[in-house]
This record gives C-alpha cells, structure tokens and sequence, in this order.
C-alpha cells in the first residue's frame, strides 16, 4: 500500500494561499442589514477572486417567510450595490446564487434546527460539502445564545463523520455588554463548541492597516528599538466618526462609547501595538501576546476613574454646513440618556516595555471627521543645540499609523528650512497605501470570512482577550455611575472642552488628525 | 525651471523631449513644481510614487507604444520608474534621445492624483551600445530593479549583461521568441550566470492555472498516494506560438516536482499537438494524469476562458471544477508577477528538466 507524502509537491511555488476546504456556510440573520451590507457582498467578493471553496453553500437562516429565488434577487441587488467589484459579473454571481438558500425558521424553534440540519446533509450531497459547517451568527445578540444552544442541542455542532474542527462559529459583535454577560456567552459557546472552533469577530482586525502593525513592527528594525518607555512620550489612539447613531439609537443608548468602539476595536489596536514580538505568526501565538498586554494595563478604582476618563455626549451643532440634533433628541433614545457618545482614557500598561507611558484613547460620534490613527508620539530631543537659534520649542518625533481613511504611515521630523539662518520646522514624510500599492485592498469582512472558512483564527478574538477587555471595561463603568453625567460637547466638534483640560494637565495635547 | 504649462503637459502623459544629460534634473524641476503646487488649493493634489525601477527593452515603435500603454494601466498597481529603452541598431543614424512623460491615476477617494514618471531612451545605430551607460545613472537607488525584455535578449548579449548586472528580475516571454526549444539550454546558461537575478517567463506565467488545477487534484491525502503510481502525463498543445514549449514545461514541472529521472520523464510525459481552432486558447488543450487506479483530467472549454478538472477514480475526491483564466495579456500577466516577490525556483527546476529530456532526446 502506497502512503501519501507528508505534503503536495505540485503546491510548490504556487500561491500560498491556502485552498478553502468545502464548506456550508449558514447566516442567522440573513435578511438583516449586516448581511446584505457586508457578508454576501464580501462572499460575492471572494468568489469573484476565486477564494471560495469550489464545494460551497450559503444557507440564510431568519424568520421570515422567503423563496430560495426571492432571496437570491435580495442578495444580488445587495451585490451590485455593496460589492467592490463593479458591475456585478453575471457568470460570478450565478454561479454564488445556484450555491445559496433560505430556511425559514423562528430562532427559538428546535424544529427549524432540525429541518436545517437534514437540509445541510442534503447539501452535502448535492453541493460537495463535506459536512463542513461555518454558522455565523448575524442576529441581534440577545439571539445569541438560544440559537448555539439550538445548534448543540440538535446535532449541528458534532458529526460522527467530520472531525471536530469542521463546524465553527463566527460571533458578531457586540460580544456581551458587560463581563458575566461576556462570561455567559462564551459559557454557551463552550458548551457546544471547542474555543479552536469559535471566531468572535472583530472587523477592526480585518483592515489592512491594522495588520500592517505587526509588519511595521517587527518586519522593520528600525522601530522596534525605539519602541519602549525609553523613547516614547506616549501614544494616542483615536478613531473619531462624523456621524451620529444612525437609526441605532435604541441599542447605542443601551450600550455608549466605551462598549461599543473601545472595549473591542480600541483594546485590540492598544494590544497590537504595544505587544511583545510574537514567537511565531500563528493565532495562539499572538493572541498569547496580546492578551498580556490587556493583563498588564493598570485597574483603575472609583476615584482614578474620575481621574484617567473622560465621558461626552453630543449636543446639537453643525455638521457639513447642516444642523444636527443633540444625542438626546435622536430616535429611541431616552430624552435624560447619560449615555456617552464620547470617551477620553488614559491607560498606563505597567510592564518593563512601557512603564510610565500613558496610552491615550479617544472615541466619539460627531466629531469633526471621520478618522482612526495611533499617533506614536516620541520624546522631544534635547533643546540645548538649538536653542539659541530656534526659539520655537522642537516638535518632537510622532510615527502616525492612519487605519482610516488614507491608509498609511506618516513621520513627523525636524528639518532646516532652506536659507542662510538655521530655522527649523517639522516636516511630514508621508507613506500612503493607495498611492503605493494602488486600491486593491479587500474589505475587512472579506479577509475575516476566509479565514474562518480555512480556520485560522488569528484576526479574530480569544476567549481571554475579551473577558480582560471587559473586566477594564466594566471598571470604567462601575466609576462613571457613581460620577457625574457625560460633559456636552456641540456637534462637529472635538469633543467636551473638558477633553482638551483632561491631556493639557499632563503637558501634552491632541494631535488633530 | 519649467513652468505649469509644462507640468500640466507632463502629467496629462504627453512625451516632453529632453535632453539624456538633464532627465534627471528636468524631473526633479517638474516634481518640485508639483509639490510647490500643492500650496494652492485650486490646483490638483499629485504625489509621486515609485516602489521599482522598471526597464523596458524594445526593438520596434510598435513594441515600444505597446510598452508605453501596459505601463500606463500596470502603475496604477505598480507605481514605478519607467525606463523604456527602444534599440534600433540597424538604423544608421547613431543618435540618442530622450523624452519624458508622467502616468497619474486617481487614487483612493479620487480626490488625489499618484503620478510614475516614463522615461524612454531611443537609440539607433552605434548609439545602441551607450544605452547601457544612459540607463544607470537613471535607476531609484534603494529600490529593486525589473526588466521588461520584449523578445529575445539571447540575441542582444552585450546590452542584456549590462542590465542584468544591476537587475532584481528579468522578465520575458519565450512565446515571442524564434525556435526557444532550441535556446533553452543557453536560456538556463544565462541563469546560471546570475545567481542575484530572478528570471520569469510569461510562457510559464501562462501555466499558472494548469498547475493550480493539478496541485488542487492532491491536495487530499488519498489522492496523494496516487503521485507515486504516475504512469503517463498525456498533454495535448495547440500550434499556436510558444504552445508547444510550454506544454513541454508543463510535463517537465510535474516530472522535476516528483523527481523523475531523465528518463522516467521521456517514458511517461506525452506530448501531442493538435489544431486549436478556439480564440480564447493559451495553448494547452487538455492533460491527463494517468495511474493504474485513476485518471486526473483537466480540459480547456471549448470557446471559453475556463478549464475543468475531473477525477475518474474509486471513492473518488472531489466535485468537477471549473476554474476561469487569468487574462493572459501582457498587463495582466506582468501585474502577476510584480506580486510576486520570490524566485521562481520551481520555473528553474522545470526549465532544466526539459534541457535534459531534449538533450536526451538529440542523443
């Protein structure tokens, strides 16, 4: 008897992009506004650049009534208005519409995760999946863990035929609102899932840019070095939105700032730029990192709260030359909500790395422009050279990683400014991703949907990573009940007056992207 | 110092003559007027972006405006220096002249414009022989250097030396060449010779979704065995140009990749030529992959830019594919390859194994 060799020969050389193993991929939630905005247009994208399984399913589950062909027309108007690619290519979207389906079930009805299952057994036969399951729950999470349970309970998560790896589960954030709310669902997932099978999104983590950190830090030699208490002054995260709740306000008053942009996107950015070298590029490995970093940032107590936050909510003002409401006056928000639209922190991450250094995070809806950076802003060079000629203090050095929009990596540094006297003036060298590798870039959806078909879980979130952003996290929170309500800042501006006071005590400003 | 006028010409793509001596100064005048520019909101926000130097050798116009439009859409993905060198050494006159010309492309949320300058260096008659010299002092320092040989730089040894010497990679299509079955073995000379240089072949870019298809048949471990009970690789080519050479490699690749000897290789690989009356063929029609126990086949679909793969085999592994073409013009494929940042090592094996199997062959 022949055995086969340990790996493909014929693979050598070519791409090394994995090939995806055949899949069902089934959405809970397929008639809502994240499916038809982000995931089928990202799929159509993927099967558009050939990274689809060749053996592939796409089952929406939700509760409505629908023909599989209605909501097949649903999902191609979505396409063409959502994809990146465009006009949609027919034969591409043929071939991803004969791939997909409806059931229609209520997410609390066992029977419709019975009829779901022979369904996708059917599919195995038809469609060549192989048993492979990926369910992404795309609901409102207070579905969230009915429909795992649904899932375990019914036989969907273990097959005697397929190993354990080949069922997964994609969580869509928000993941909990609090710590036991977080505990509890992961509690759910893990009594139905292995962690190896269970991916908690975080779409932050799809970017290009935030990727890029660890290529900037450690495929580079010349930051690493500088990258510690030693040269750093401190670091200022921002992502900044222009808009307001958009129609959500109904669950943003439930959930503000700091649940829904810093407990998740702001700690993984924080993480991945402050960590240690991982020993490899593997999921574990680097995960293991990251969630060091979240042990080592400092417990804040009720009175360093007031100290180290700062909370706003927007008032009316004037955004693009129109007037805008107050948060309060949106729709579905309570009229008294003390809910935060903006959030300043400081952090400290006390480790040998960055003792010392204060993280500075800033959120908010409203404000000037929509933005997210990491300003890595470093120590002001000794005065004493130039003084006498410059009376200007210097400008010290900042590295700015700009994840949206512009993608790219700007430095700030002090040149002479042409001339017979010795001025100086800082100058920006500026590198863009458009510009230098053209707009090529998928979207985030589109990279995280293909990793979890191959199953790698490296852009998506650990059990242990979450539960310490949310113990951060709920700390906050637990200080600002006890605190006064969130400082009003107008509309289209940079937040409270209070923020710019929050970073001036400490000698320092922010940066305006 | 050049005036708006002339900025407004060179970025709209129109060729500027000037002369060899002062390219560099007249760019960096027009690049220092573009930034200056930039102070003035009412005028068009432009960078300048370059990751490589890109030379371009042509022997014709012809060859030479086809290089000028695949730079034209390749930098709005690959933003470079170009360097178009058009040789014509059997034109008596013995100049050399030089133009330049930007290629700008909206990037981003289009509000921008990113900008690669074009350099081209024409010569003729003995002027030939200074193109080398021209083209160095006009390189990015710090940045990789590709060059884009259009035809057979075999026949241009002199000047193909010289650029290859300071070159990351060569690029060149065996496709265009007279009779390369018969230059292969100075073709893998030429790379022996330099070690520090990447050679690619578009002919062998071309292959890029047979061999995919292939590698995908053992993927799975129980079709893997099968590699080791090979018994013949039927290929089916066209005659159309480079077709049969590149079915050659083809058989020759799975040969190198499974360590045939020689003469294995002659014994197993097949190779027929057939009419290929369909447009949309690169030159491979069909292949089959025979074992005792099973066939792999893959086939080109009639009229279409596709290929489908089967298995004919007990408890066989995996559906019917059918996979689409990657365009095969000259944009498309160098776009490929400038993705691509190593060596093509599996080229070189496959390309030696076929020296040898032809050498094998003549004896």
């Amino acid at each position: 008897m022949q055995t086969a060799l340990p790996t493909n020969p014929l693979q050598e050389g070519l791409s090394a992009r994995r090939a995806p193993e055949p899949c069902a991929l089934v959405i809970f939630g397929a008639t809502g506004d994240l499916t038809h905005r982000k995931l089928v247009p990202a799929l159509y994208n993927l099967a558009h650049e050939g990274q689809l399984p060749q053996s592939f399913a796409i089952v929406g589950f939700a509760r409505r009534p629908k023909t599989h062909d209605q909501f097949r027309a649903e999902l191609r108007d979505a396409v063409a208005q959502f994809s990146r690619f465009q006009p949609t290519n027919p034969a591409v979207w043929d071939a991803l519409a004969q791939a997909t389906f409806y059931h229609q079930s209520e997410f609390a009805d066992a029977l419709g995760y019975q009829k779901l299952k022979t369904f996708l057994q059917e599919l195995d036969v038809k469609r060549g999946t192989a048993g492979n399951r990926l369910f992404y729950l795309a609901t409102a999470p207070t579905e969230f863990i009915g429909i795992i349970e649904h899932l375990g309970a019914n036989g969907l998560v273990h097959s005697e035929q397929a190993p354990i790896a080949s069922r997964r589960i994609i969580v869509e954030k928000p993941f909990g609102r609090s710590l036991p709310t977080a505990e509890e669902l992961n509690h759910a997932l893990a009594g139905a899932f292995d962690e190896r099978q269970i991916f908690r999104i975080d779409h932050y983590l799809g970017k290009e840019t935030v990727q890029n950190i660890v290529a900037l830090r450690f495929a580079n030699e010349i930051f690493e070095p500088l990258w510690n208490q030693k040269y750093v002054d401190h670091i200022q995260i921002t992502v900044a939105e222009s808009l307001g709740v958009e129609g959500r306000g109904g669950y943003y008053d439930g959930s503000g700032a700091l649940r829904d942009m810093v407990q998740n996107h702001m700690m993984q950015l924080l993480s991945l730029v402050a960590m240690e070298p991982p020993t490899t590029l593997d999921g574990a490995a680097i995960h293991d990192e990251k969630v060091k970093v979240l042990r080592a940032i400092r417990p804040m107590t009720a009175e360093q709260v007031q100290q180290f936050t700062l909370r706003g909510q927007y008032a009316r003002g004037s955004m693009a030359g129109q007037a805008v409401p107050a948060y309060r006056e949106e729709k579905n928000v309570a009229p008294g909500s003390r809910t935060e639209t903006f959030v300043a922190l400081k952090l400290f991450i006390e480790n040998w790395r960055w003792f010392g250094v204060p993280f500075y995070l800033r959120h908010g809806k409203r404000l000037p422009k929509g933005v997210a950076e990491i300003a890595i802003q470093f120590k002001a060079p000794p005065a004493v050279l130039f003084a006498a000629e410059s009376p200007a203090p210097l400008q010290p050095n900042v590295l700015v990683l700009r994840i949206q929009p512009d993608e790219g990596i700007a430095i700030r540094m002090n040149a002479k400014v042409p001339g017979n006297e010795l001025n100086l003036q800082p100058v920006k060298m500026d590198f863009r991703y458009g510009g230098s590798f053209g707009a090529r870039s998928p979207e985030a959806y589109e990279r995280l949907l293909h990793d979890a078909i191959l199953g790698d879980s490296t852009l998506f979130t650990r059990r242990d990573e979450v539960e310490r952003s949310w113990q951060i996290a709920d700390a906050i929170i637990e200080g600002w009940n006890a605190g006064p309500a969130p400082s009003p800042y107008e509309s289209g501006t940079w937040g409270p007056p209070e923020a710019d006071r929050f970073i001036e005590r400490d000698g320092r400003e922010w940066r305006r992207p | 110092m050049p005036n708006n006028a002339q900025l407004e010409t060179f970025t709209a793509g129109v060729e500027t003559a000037v002369d060899v001596a002062q390219i560099e100064r007249q760019l960096h005048e027009l690049w220092q007027l573009a930034a200056e520019s930039q102070k003035d909101p009412s005028q068009r926000q432009i960078t300048r972006a370059c990751l490589f130097n890109f030379i371009v050798f042509c022997e014709t116009d012809g060859e030479s405006e086809h290089a000028s439009e695949v730079i034209s859409t390749l930098t709005s993905h690959h933003p470079c220096r170009a360097i178009v060198l058009v040789a014509k050494p059997d034109v008596a006159s013995g100049e050399l002249s030089a133009s330049i010309s930007a290629h700008c492309h909206l990037a981003g949320t289009g509000q921008k414009q990113v900008c690669c300058e074009q350099i081209a260096i024409h010569a003729s008659g003995p002027g030939v022989a200074h193109l080398g010299a021209a083209v160095l002092p006009l390189l990015e320092s710090d940045l990789p250097t590709v060059i884009w040989w259009q035809g057979d730089f075999l026949k241009r040894l002199d000047l193909f030396r010289r650029l290859v010497a300071v070159a990351d990679r060569v690029i060149y299509d065996t496709s265009a060449w007279t009779d390369p079955q018969s230059q292969l073995a100075a073709l893998v000379r030429r790379i022996t010779e330099h070690p520090r240089c990447s050679f690619v072949d578009l002919s062998w870019t071309r292959l890029g979704l047979w061999r995919r298809l292939a590698a995908e048949f053992f993927d799975e471990p129980n079709c893997r065995t099968e590699l080791a009970r090979i018994r013949t690789v039927d290929i089916v080519h066209g005659h159309g140009p480079g077709a049969s050479l590149r079915a050659l490699l083809y058989g020759c690749w799975i040969a190198a990749q499974l360590n045939w000897p020689v003469a294995e290789a002659r014994k197993k690989i097949h190779l027929s030529a057939r009419e290929d009356r369909d447009a949309t063929s690169v030159g491979i029609l069909s292949i089959a992959i025979k074992t005792d126990d099973a066939t792999f086949s893959i086939r080109k679909n009639f009229g279409e830019r596709t290929a489908s793969a089967t298995i004919d085999m007990p408890n066989a592994c995996g559906l019917p594919r059918t996979r689409a073409f990657w365009p095969a013009d000259d944009t498309s494929l160098l776009s490929q390859e400038l993705d691509r940042v190593a060596r093509h090592t599996v080229y070189e094996k496959a390309l030696a194994v076929a020296v040898a199997v032809l050498e094998n062959i003549s004896r």
